[in-house]
């Protein structure tokens, strides 16, 4: 035996052993990605490198045997280095996206390509499991989601982008018709956790503290709980049954709700924080704000949610025949589209700058047009006029666009002496919503007058008291903001209450360089979108305008999916390594070396732009299978992994023994699962056994949600019989 | 009388063998015209030398098929006349008189193609001496001598040997290196070329110290000249029984083979050379274990260079100490270099150990060959660095050009002048590692590109701040993390460039500026109206008609058409085109 030193720990190794191996006896990792038991050590990726006293140069420890008295660091500064680097290198020639951009986009980072690919499989149910990882109540947000997935799809590049939201609401509509998911409980912690707001910040929180086992209350003022997608969002565009539905079931998973009660008038947070182990602050915006316009005041002018809450709560104002919205966002569309139905006759919505920069959703702009809204784009009211104290016309500015703003928008400027006078019976302001302060003169506020909480851990002025949503920070957002800051207020709130501390860093993922992919290879197919109400019957009531997505346009939509992320992600080696160090490979950006290339046979799949040259799969082809179906090819930076004669892999004589593909430590090479429509899932691997012709071979088994995805050949017998995937599948289930 | 042609591939693309068939033509006897390999004197080919009776030598040089009867002449009349302008100079002449020559000392004077000239020059003697010796006094007289590793490396060559000897096994491999591919290196060339048996020798005799039956050489195929020649030579010599069973009658045996390699420059990193010999993806392998105890087909192997092998057989005759007596303390012996680029002899040149750089380039090489001053001086290739003005005085030894962060690699010497920008100078290099990595290990692979992709955008003018702390990092993180030489050495001319020639790094990135006027995105070509003739030249010269202006009147240069070549610049004869 004998006797060596690494990272301080005495031990032994049998003579003969590479330093891998002796670390790996003695459990201390060292990271590799070209090594494998299986093959002969190869040294190509210097990840193993460790550093050993006395010798000048590093060593791979993959090679490099134990001697006497050998004194091993292998995280020393200059390992470290030089494995931070070679990932820098590796992750600066690795072209992919670990998650699709639709997902990174979405604030709350919904697996978006998970459930769109799932559904496109008509796996409905664990599509909704997907989403209810990240969004409790998905019918509802399926509906109004301004949706920033859509904004990143690639897929609009090709044509238009896939229509997430709906196949969201889809999705969650389907599980809201029978048998509704309920998520799994975790054992009761004890504790007691006190939600003040029951919006979607509130109840998202709520929900995922109540399956951490802590035992919730979400207190509201109003009736019922909702919050602004009860009473800010109008009936046509989310009705208030599909709400409750959601409401319900978060009510049945363990959370206890109670209405009618304020904060400041029924109980203070300090009087909550008594009675709790920790409080959440999601009181939301609930005040319109100003326009500093001379006659705001005048009887006639209202705020854009304060209006539209008078509807919903059934006291409607008169509005008169002539109202004028001001702003152009979804707010001010709401309130138009509900002045149309509440029977005004001529609805103007006064814009400063022009359609194209409007930030309401393009479909709400032409929807509300459809009803007969009228826009009177480049103008901005500058004065309210009125008689004995009523509202009767609106003075507008004319504007024009000037330079571009740090926004890239172009702003507006007025155009000197040029105005315009409108008669109204009413005027709405939509131009934005605040905090009302009164309600948490406990908490410490910021300089835009909103409650000050920490942007990772959530925590305010006051211990254990967590603040989220529209009432903080920067103010009023979209709801799919506040339940993805929820969420991770959730596990925040989880890590105090457990004395845990809570990992925030951004863990490094891999993006393509989005200007430099090609889609020409796509075939052109349009967005599908649901069918809609025709404009003269739903201008008239308070119906649902969208009829939602059938089963069939659901799958046909889902189907155009572009499957950017990568569907190794969940057990990509590479990654992994990539994640410990801290990286930063856009030091070393530059070309890519192999074109984004997709080469498959039955089951394998092939993508050189992901390849790391480890070798493994050649290798392994080579040495253990002796079929040599795939090689090296080229010389330097432009090296490439290729089936034989460069032919398609299913021309060459591989017998889809899938070695190479258990192999590799990346996506480079993937096996096909049974789907229809591939997508990245956390699928769970166990080792399992078949009878073939009366002998047992290993397989290894991927399951997501029960259902087999994939079974891979796992000893030699299973690998020389050249099995078909199929007939594996059909045993197993 | 003997008319020699000088027939080495730097004679030949230089019109030598229309030399030779021209002087065939004329009333000359055949039987007296005979070729010899490189002389030498690269910068005189074609060269032909004239020997009287009385074995005294008339050096022609530059000389063309069409002095063939000027010649001929001279031989049969004695009449110089008509060749004076090609009777080499007496200056020129030190370019060879200030050698010595050991590894060369047939080159250019006997003809490769006859065994029996080689052994008139005492050759094989040395072997047959060795063979009456024990392996291990063979050895020892080689440990004496200093030896080392004339591939670059420097490793003392005893020691490979003994190791290959102590290796258990009867079946070992002794291997050539002729894998000569450093841009601008051709001193195993011209060995193979001119003087083959001399290779063959060296080879025997290390085989007979390691115990060897199995001699390659692994040639690259760019070489057709070389194999051509060492075919024929191992054939006289397998003739003679000099290759073979029982050689000079003793108990030792050894057999030949050459190996054409396909053009990889990393094959001539020995575990690659060695992949490759067994018909693999020419790929470095993993040090240990080491070709000693596991080489070519897994067996003790041992690896030397050309230059190596060819000091051996004299060596062996001479003595170790005569040999040792040569050079400085950490390095014996001579030393072969390519010397080009800007000086004004190129060609081949030998020197004993200890001489100074500024012996090769202005002693023997003449200096600059334009009135540009002397800059730098690239040693070994890709995988050295370069040596500055102020540093000329080095001496020609393993440890102090290593001291300068350059090498003393194989002998590729490339000498440049004011008008080299040192930038591009790395680029180029690097260029040209990042081409030929084999793409196995990450640090090579990729690490070569983006050293590569960061010096093209300096040398544009996209340099920005910070850059040069970060090539300097990544080429320190290449040299610890790559996994053979020729990644451990390729960062090696952009930090000597950056040690030495900071500022020009500078000057690029800082003020967009290339101060050598090399960099065509950085430089601008004007023409300055007060000298400017009008001659018309440069306009009638340019490729895309940027330039304009009528006869005996300034002319101007468009520079939004100007696509840089530099042709206005080097055919105006009164210095009117200037680069800014």
């Amino acid at each position: 035996m004998i006797h060596l030193t690494i990272n301080g720990k005495q031990i032994t190794a049998p003579e003969g052993a590479t330093i891998l191996e002796a670390a790996k006896q003695n459990d201390i990792y060292i990271p590799t990605l070209c090594y494998d038991e299986a093959v002969e050590v190869y040294g190509a990726c210097g990840l193993c490198v460790v550093e050993a006293e006395g010798i000048p140069k590093l060593l791979r420890s993959c090679s490099a045997k134990v001697s006497e008295g050998m004194v091993i660091n292998t995280e020393s500064e200059r390992v470290v280095q030089s494995r931070k680097v070679a990932m820098e290198l590796l992750m600066s020639a690795h072209d992919g996206d670990c998650v699709a951009p639709c997902q990174l986009n979405c604030p709350a980072h919904t697996d978006c390509q998970g459930y769109v690919g799932l559904i496109a499989n008509g796996e409905y149910e664990s599509a909704l499991k997907l989403i209810k990882n990240k969004i409790p109540l998905p019918a509802s947000i399926g509906r109004v989601c301004p949706h920033p997935c859509e904004k990143a799809c690639r897929r609009k590049n090709v044509e238009e982008p896939i229509n997430i939201a709906q196949l969201k609401a889809f999705a969650a509509d389907m599980d809201l018709k029978a048998n509704s998911y309920l998520p799994d409980i975790m054992v009761r912690t004890g504790k007691k956790v006190a939600i003040i707001g029951g919006g979607p910040a509130g109840l998202t929180a709520a929900y995922y503290l109540n399956i951490m086992g802590h035992s919730v209350t979400v207190y509201d003022m109003m009736d019922k709980m909702g919050g602004m997608l009860r009473y800010g969002i109008p009936q046509y565009r989310l009705p208030k049954e599909v709400l409750d539905q959601e409401i319900a079931l978060i009510e049945k998973s363990g959370v206890k709700l109670v209405n009618n009660v304020k904060l400041g008038k029924d109980f203070t947070i300090n009087s909550l924080k008594e009675n709790n182990d920790a409080v959440i602050v999601a009181v939301g915006a609930w005040q319109s704000s100003s326009m500093r316009t001379p006659g705001e005041d005048l009887e006639g002018v209202y705020g854009g949610i304060d209006f539209l809450r008078a509807v919903i709560n059934g006291n409607a104002p008169v509005i008169g025949d002539k109202v004028v919205i001001c702003g152009g966002g979804n707010t001010a569309m709401d309130a138009c589209r509900t002045a149309v139905r509440l029977g005004a006759k001529e609805v103007y919505v006064v814009y400063r700058r022009t359609r194209n920069e409007m930030p309401a959703d393009k479909l709400e702009i032409d929807e509300a047009e459809e009803e007969g809204v009228i826009y009177k784009f480049l103008t901005n009211p500058i004065s309210f006029n009125g008689e004995n104290g009523k509202v009767t016309s609106i003075t507008l500015q004319v504007m024009e666009l000037g330079e571009p703003d740090a926004s890239g928008r172009r702003s507006p400027v007025p155009v000197e002496g040029k105005t315009e006078e409108i008669a109204v019976d009413s005027v709405i302001l939509a131009i934005g919503q605040k905090l009302v302060q009164g309600d948490v003169s406990e908490l410490a506020l910021n300089n835009r007058g909103n409650i000050e909480a920490d942007p990772d851990f959530f925590t305010t002025n006051i211990d254990g008291v967590f603040a989220i949503g529209d009432a903080t920070n920067r103010g009023a957002s979209i709801a799919i903001e506040a339940i993805g800051e929820a969420d991770r207020c959730a596990k925040a709130v989880d890590a105090y209450l457990n004395g845990q501390p809570l990992d925030t860093r951004v863990p490094y993922i891999s993006k393509r360089d989005e200007k430099a992919i090609d889609y020409s290879d796509r075939e052109i197919k349009s967005r599908l979108t649901p069918k809609v109400l025709p404009p003269d019957v739903r201008n008239k009531n308070f119906d649902e305008v969208s009829l939602g997505f059938t089963e069939e346009e659901a799958k046909a939509e889902a189907s155009r999916c572009l499957e950017c992320g990568c569907r190794e992600y969940y057990k990509c080696k590479l990654l992994g390594v990539a994640q410990l160090y801290d990286i930063n490979p856009e030091r070393f950006q530059g070309e890519m070396p192999q074109k984004y290339t997709r080469d498959e046979n039955a089951f394998i799949e092939r993508n050189t732009a992901k390849c790391i040259l480890c070798g493994l799969c050649v290798r392994s082809c080579r040495e253990v299978m002796d079929v040599h179906a795939i090689g090296l090819m080229g010389r330097g930076f432009k090296t490439d992994v290729s089936p034989a004669f460069s032919l398609p892999l299913d021309q060459t004589n591989c017998t889809n023994c899938g070695l190479c593909v258990s192999l590799c430590p990346t996506g480079a090479l993937t096996e096909k699962s049974s789907l229809q429509k591939q997508v990245p899932l956390n699928e769970d691997y166990t080792e399992e056994f078949v009878e073939i012709d009366g002998k047992r071979a290993s397989v290894l088994v991927s399951r997501y949600n029960g259902k087999v995805l994939r079974v891979i050949p796992n000893d030699e017998l299973s690998r020389s019989m050249q099995l078909s995937r199929e007939e594996l599948i059909e045993k197993l289930t | 009388m003997k008319i020699v042609i000088g027939q080495g591939s730097c004679g030949i693309a230089a019109g030598a063998e229309k030399v030779r068939k021209a002087l065939l033509n004329t009333n000359l006897n055949a039987g007296d015209i005979s070729i010899t390999g490189c002389i030498g004197m690269c910068y005189l080919e074609p060269i032909v030398d004239i020997y009287d009776d009385d074995n005294n030598l008339t050096r022609l040089v530059k000389v063309s098929e069409n002095d063939a009867e000027a010649i001929a002449n001279f031989v049969s009349s004695g009449d110089q006349s008509a060749i004076e302008s090609l009777i080499v100079t007496d200056e020129d002449s030190e370019f060879l008189s200030k050698q010595t020559r050991i590894a060369l000392r047939n080159c250019g004077i006997i003809n490769p193609d006859e065994i029996g000239a080689y052994i008139n020059a005492d050759g094989y003697t040395a072997l047959k001496k060795a063979l009456g010796m024990s392996p291990e006094n063979v050895i020892e007289i080689i440990k004496t001598s200093g030896l080392a590793g004339r591939g670059g490396a420097g490793f003392p060559t005893w020691f490979k040997w003994n190791a290959a000897r102590q290796s258990e096994g009867e079946e070992k491999y002794l291997i050539c290196n002729a894998d000569e591919g450093d841009p601008g290196a051709f001193m195993d060339r011209a060995v193979i070329e001119s003087d083959p048996h001399n290779l063959i020798e060296g080879m025997l005799i290390g085989a007979y110290a390691i115990g060897a039956k199995h001699a390659v050489v692994y040639v690259r195929a760019e070489y057709p000249l070389a194999i051509k020649r060492l075919k024929n030579a191992i054939a006289q010599a397998t003739e003679a029984g000099i290759i073979g069973n029982n050689i000079f009658g003793t108990d030792f045996s050894c057999d030949f083979m050459i190996k054409a390699g396909a053009g990889a420059f990393v094959c001539g990193e020995e575990t690659a050379l060695i992949e490759s010999l067994e018909g693999h993806r020419g790929m470095p392998r993993l040090k240990p274990p080491f070709p000693a105890q596991s080489g070519f087909w897994r067996k003790p192997s041992n690896i030397n260079n050309v230059e190596t092998f060819a000091n051996v057989a004299w060596i062996i005759n001479n003595g170790g100490e005569a040999f040792a007596a040569m050079g400085t303390e950490g390095s014996k012996g001579t030393k072969v270099f390519a010397v080009t680029g800007k000086v004004k002899r190129s060609g081949l040149v030998e020197i004993p150990m200890g001489k100074t750089l500024r012996d090769v380039i202005f002693d023997i090489g003449g200096g600059m060959k334009t009135d540009k001053p002397f800059k730098a001086v690239q040693m070994g290739g890709p995988s050295g660095g370069c040596i500055p003005a102020d540093l000329i005085d080095t001496v020609i030894d393993y440890k102090a050009l290593g001291a300068t962060g350059a090498i003393m690699g194989s002998g590729g010497m490339v000498v440049m002048d004011e008008s080299t920008c040192m930038v591009g100078m790395a680029k180029f290099f690097l260029d040209f590692t990042a081409k030929e990595s084999c793409g196995k290990c990450i640090h090579c692979r990729i690490g070569t590109k983006r050293m590569l992709e960061m010096l093209e955008r300096i040398t544009k003018g996209e340099g920005k701040e910070g850059d040069i702390e970060l090539l300097e990092e990544l080429c320190y993180s290449v040299k610890d993390g790559a996994l053979c030489g020729l990644g451990q050495t390729a960062p090696n001319p952009v930090l000597t460039t950056i040690k030495y020639f900071r500022d020009e790094y500078e000057a690029h990135i800082n003020d967009k500026k290339c101060p050598a006027g090399e960099c065509s995105d950085l430089i601008e070509y004007k023409i300055i109206a007060d000298k400017c003739r009008g001659c018309t030249l440069c306009a009638r010269n340019c490729p895309v008609n940027a330039i304009s202006g009528t006869v005996k009147n300034p002319h101007t240069i468009d520079t939004s058409k100007c696509i840089k070549c530099g042709k206005c610049y080097s055919v105006c004869k009164f210095g009117a085109v200037v680069k800014e």
